[in-house]
């Protein structure tokens, strides 16, 4: 993976297969902290403190009944964060959901950038039309905060049983969403 | 800025497209978005798919994701599925190919073989 937004999809499709109803994805740039943290919430299946050990090591997945026998998912996008002074936090509670935070630390030379947010966005919130996603973005610097939210819930509400797939409204979500990252700042970090 | 006043313009136009060619969906396209595919550029495959839908205002077409199905050395892999539960597995995908796929496969009707990887239903 060579950006962070690629690796938060990838976080996007677990929370899916956990059969999330709802996923929370939070994204804080604080320059003043030097902190760039994510933070992704779902109220999918959960883990257990087993699984949930084993989900951090690469020669563990899921993904039963098949030939594949490693999941590296999370484990690269740990090693990823904390071989640039960031952390990685998972906690799991099985029949409520996850919660994942992740910190990079902003300067870090070898800091991943965050990429193309828009798209996994954008992606995930059209192929996933059975989950509501709540999005936050929130840019501090000092004194200043800019932030974005987009609920798709809402969306979802106004548009009856317009498909999320129909041409006008993957421009609406594309445009709002692309709006949002300018607004704080967000394409270039 | 955006705003649900534009939805709701957005959903009384389509009610209107749909009071005349009926409600529903003619092809559903899934993408496969587990870890190998997003490294091979799923995520690019999954956005010209919709850039391709909503430049040519396809509104029978449906695209999801899913996670990966055990093809990792084909990846991207994209599955198209028609009306009578036909799918034809397209591999190696790239926006590039997507494009042909949009306009040979979805909108004339003939599948694009140089890039199949599995049929069946």
């Amino acid at each position: 993976m060579q950006d962070i937004s690629l690796h938060l999809l990838d976080i996007i499709e677990n929370s899916a297969r956990a059969e999330a109803k709802k996923i929370k994805i939070r994204i804080i740039l604080n320059t003043s902290d030097n902190l760039l943290r994510l933070i992704i919430e779902d109220d999918g299946c959960g883990m257990d403190a087993e699984t949930l050990d084993r989900a951090q090591n690469p020669f563990y997945t899921s993904k039963e009944n098949r030939e594949k026998k490693v999941g590296l998912g999370i484990p690269l996008f740990k090693q990823n964060a904390e071989q640039t002074n960031g952390s990685f936090n998972i906690t799991s509670e099985p029949g409520f959901g996850t919660v994942l935070t992740v910190d990079f630390a902003l300067d870090h030379i070898d800091r991943m950038p965050l990429g193309n947010l828009k798209d996994t966005l954008l992606g995930s919130i059209v192929g996933h039309p059975e989950v509501d996603f709540y999005i936050c973005l929130r840019n501090k610097d000092r004194g200043r905060e800019q932030s974005f939210h987009f609920d798709t819930a809402a969306i979802k509400e106004e548009l009856g049983d317009i498909p999320l797939t129909y041409p006008d409204v993957i421009e609406y979500i594309d445009q709002s969403l692309t709006e949002g990252i300018q607004n704080t700042n967000m394409e270039d970090v | 800025m955006k705003t649900l006043t534009d939805l709701k313009k957005i959903r009384e136009k389509a009610q209107e497209e749909m009071k005349l060619r009926g409600n529903n969906v003619r092809i559903k396209v899934v993408v496969g978005m587990g870890t190998s595919g997003i490294a091979m550029g799923a995520r690019e495959v999954m956005k010209a798919f919709l850039e391709e839908i909503a430049n040519r205002n396809l509104t029978d077409v449906l695209v999801t994701q899913t996670g990966e199905k055990g093809l990792s050395s084909m990846e991207p892999i994209v599955d198209v599925i028609d009306e009578a539960n036909q799918k034809v597995t397209y591999g190696n995908m790239t926006p590039d190919k997507v494009k042909k796929v949009v306009v040979e496969h979805i909108v004339n009707g003939r599948i694009v073989s140089d890039y199949v990887v599995a049929t069946g239903n």
